[in-house]
């Protein structure tokens, strides 16, 4: 099967019933999403798959052949950030940092479908994340700040 | 001076936002193995039966280790400060939680580690399980260590944690009324989002790299060493990027018995546990039973405290003796209570073993001091800021443990927050500062008190 992965085309041998996660970080190495709790609820894992963010623990590969996937590693490189990586970084939109590759995945698909966000879009688009070291609050405002500076964009 | 009082930027901020850091389950070595731990599905057993021979033998499984590879079976995290270890790294002959390991399989991949913990030959005879603290002491009490059901190794080899201070006899006699109250918090999980993971690595050199989620690298270290019998400089720590921990991954949980199997089969192991597996039996916050009774005056002063605290170590001591001591240390919160009679027990229940979470002992106390406050300005129906703005912690005053505060800032902090919700104070309250009481706030017999106490 053929999958793209922050647009790099891979052919894989046929996965079997492994999930989208284990093929990410066991099979190709990219390790950005997390695997948290590996049953969908805490949001760690979670990738754009044809643009919408899903939780890549419970996709079987299978299912997702010719699919685009994109992790946090496609949304901005250390040398170029995404407004919305820097607004995550001024607005302390993280502590241990292991939650962040799933907001920013989510936030991401936020604002390409709605560039300027409520704060109650915000909330309803990150409701199924789970951070424990109690980000919430800065990871809203730099949701919003990064709308302000001009949205997803790369 | 271009850092002090400047806002930095994190130094793994960009890491973190572009997926960039290396948390343990990240990092890959060559010719890895993974591991599937064998646990205990009862709370109380005794193991009748360990039999890893079929297990063994299986195609991809390249080890097993059980409590009869561990060099130093029984290590506690406090031993180098004199804490007697009673905790098997690997369960020998008994269980005494739900999930405690018996034995770890390291294999090709999970799945086949997962089968091969299946086909363990083990049987157990079940025994009564105790889960509540307070049934500790009860005769006929399940029984979870052979010296009994509650730490025995206080300082003259007490069995309790203990502090006197004044007279608290006096204190009772002089009080207009006495208010008791029972708190209760529960046990908490700390369920940081990456769960416990290690990764040991033999090197051709001899040496032990050890990938860890520790909070304490040193500490760990300590503890690995000792149950593997290795000198320090055999064993290298690799850590420091840790996804979220709040004192749950002071405990080394995972890296000694993957340290172990890593060397029995020759090859790096990975052991990463499941959600399920945190849940289940990763240490949590204890349980705590406090029993409080104050001897107050009827304009609101605390002329003493009497207090009982139980403490839910879980099935093994681990660090309760060192959260128990600093409970004691706060056992009257930011408050300043001038006869003291305190007694602390660390109590075993059958639960998962119990470890520190922010603000280790003193945030239970907390929880029960500031309830017990407000009910006692219930009680005598006066204002709850104005009795804790008499009782508060000013400089001079000693903890309970004789240390003299230099800077409390329970007065300034309360003034803010009436100040903050507009709650209204008269003015001496107001005009309060966290400098040593002057002589007309104080009642007469506070002061013959006092002065008796504080010299």
């Amino acid at each position: 099967m053929r999958l793209t992965v922050d647009g790099v085309e891979h052919e894989l041998a046929r996965p079997g019933l492994a999930t989208l996660l284990h093929v990410l970080r066991e099979e190709l190495a990219v390790t950005g999403p997390k695997a948290g709790c590996q049953q969908g609820s805490c949001g760690a894992c979670t990738v754009l798959v044809d643009g919408a963010p899903r939780r890549s623990c419970l996709l079987p590969a299978a299912a997702l052949d010719g699919a685009e996937v994109a992790t946090v590693e496609g949304l901005g490189a250390a040398e170029h950030l995404s407004p919305l990586q820097a607004a995550f970084l001024e607005h302390h939109g993280f502590q241990c940092g292991f939650c962040t590759p799933g907001f920013l995945v989510a936030a991401h698909a936020l604002l390409e479908r709605s560039p300027a966000p409520s704060r109650r879009e915000i909330e309803a688009a990150l409701g199924g994340h789970t951070c424990r070291c109690t980000g919430y609050l800065g990871i809203v405002e730099a949701v919003e700040a990064a709308a302000e500076a001009g949205g997803a964009a790369r | 001076m271009r850092v002090v009082g400047a806002s930095l930027p994190r130094y793994d901020g960009v890491a973190h936002v572009t997926g960039r850091s290396r948390f343990v389950d990240d990092v890959r070595v060559p010719r890895m193995l993974w591991a599937k731990a064998l646990r205990s599905p009862l709370h109380h057993a005794t193991l009748t039966r360990l039999d890893t021979s079929k297990a063994a033998g299986m195609k991809g499984v390249h080890a097993i280790v059980t409590w009869q590879d561990v060099p130093r079976l029984v290590y506690g995290p406090l031993s180098g400060r004199g804490v007697p270890g009673d905790e098997p790294l690997l369960a020998k002959g008994e269980v005494r939680y739900e999930g405690e390991p018996i034995a770890l399989v390291a294999a090709e991949d999970e799945a086949t580690a997962a089968e091969a913990v299946e086909a363990i030959d083990v049987e157990y005879q079940e025994l009564p399980a105790l889960f509540d603290l307070r049934l500790a002491a009860d005769p006929g009490a399940p029984v979870i260590h052979e010296w009994g059901n509650w730490y025995p190794h206080f300082e003259a080899e007490m069995d309790v944690r203990r502090i006197r201070r004044g007279d608290i006899a006096w204190a009772f006699d002089r009080a207009d009324t006495i208010v008791a109250g029972v708190y209760r918090p529960g046990a908490v999980e700390h369920a940081p989002l990456e769960p416990q993971v290690a990764l040991a690595v033999p090197e051709a050199d001899g040496r032990l790299t050890i990938h860890s989620c520790t909070q304490s690298l040193d500490f760990s270290m300590s503890v690995v060493a000792a149950h593997l019998e290795l000198p320090l400089n055999r064993i290298r720590f690799v850590g420091g990027t840790v996804g979220g921990g709040f004192g749950g991954k002071v405990d080394t949980a995972a890296d000694t018995i993957c340290a172990l199997a890593a060397i029995k089969a020759s090859r790096p192991v990975k052991w990463r546990w499941t959600r399920e597996e945190e849940f289940l039996c990763s240490s949590t916050r204890a349980a705590w039973h406090m029993e409080i009774a104050d001897a107050v005056t009827r304009d609101g002063w605390i002329l003493g405290r009497r207090m009982l605290t139980l403490h839910d170590s879980g099935a093994y001591t681990r660090v309760s003796p060192y959260g128990v001591t600093k409970h004691s240390f706060h056992h009257t919160g930011a408050y300043t209570i001038p006869n003291l009679h305190f007694d602390a027990y660390i109590v075993y229940t059958n639960r998962s073993p119990t470890t520190s979470m922010r603000g280790y002992g003193a945030t239970s106390v907390s929880f029960a001091t500031e309830l017990h406050l407000s009910r006692i300005a219930e009680v005598l129906g006066l204002d709850p800021f104005e009795l804790r703005l008499k009782n508060a912690n000013r400089v001079g005053d000693t903890s309970p443990n004789g240390i003299a505060y230099t800077d409390p800032s329970t007065v300034p902090t309360i003034l803010e927050i009436a100040r903050a919700i507009g709650h209204e104070l008269p003015a001496e309250y107001r005009a309060m500062t966290a400098e040593p009481r002057s002589g007309d706030l104080l009642p007469e017999h506070l002061v013959e008190q006092l002065g008796v106490v504080r010299r």
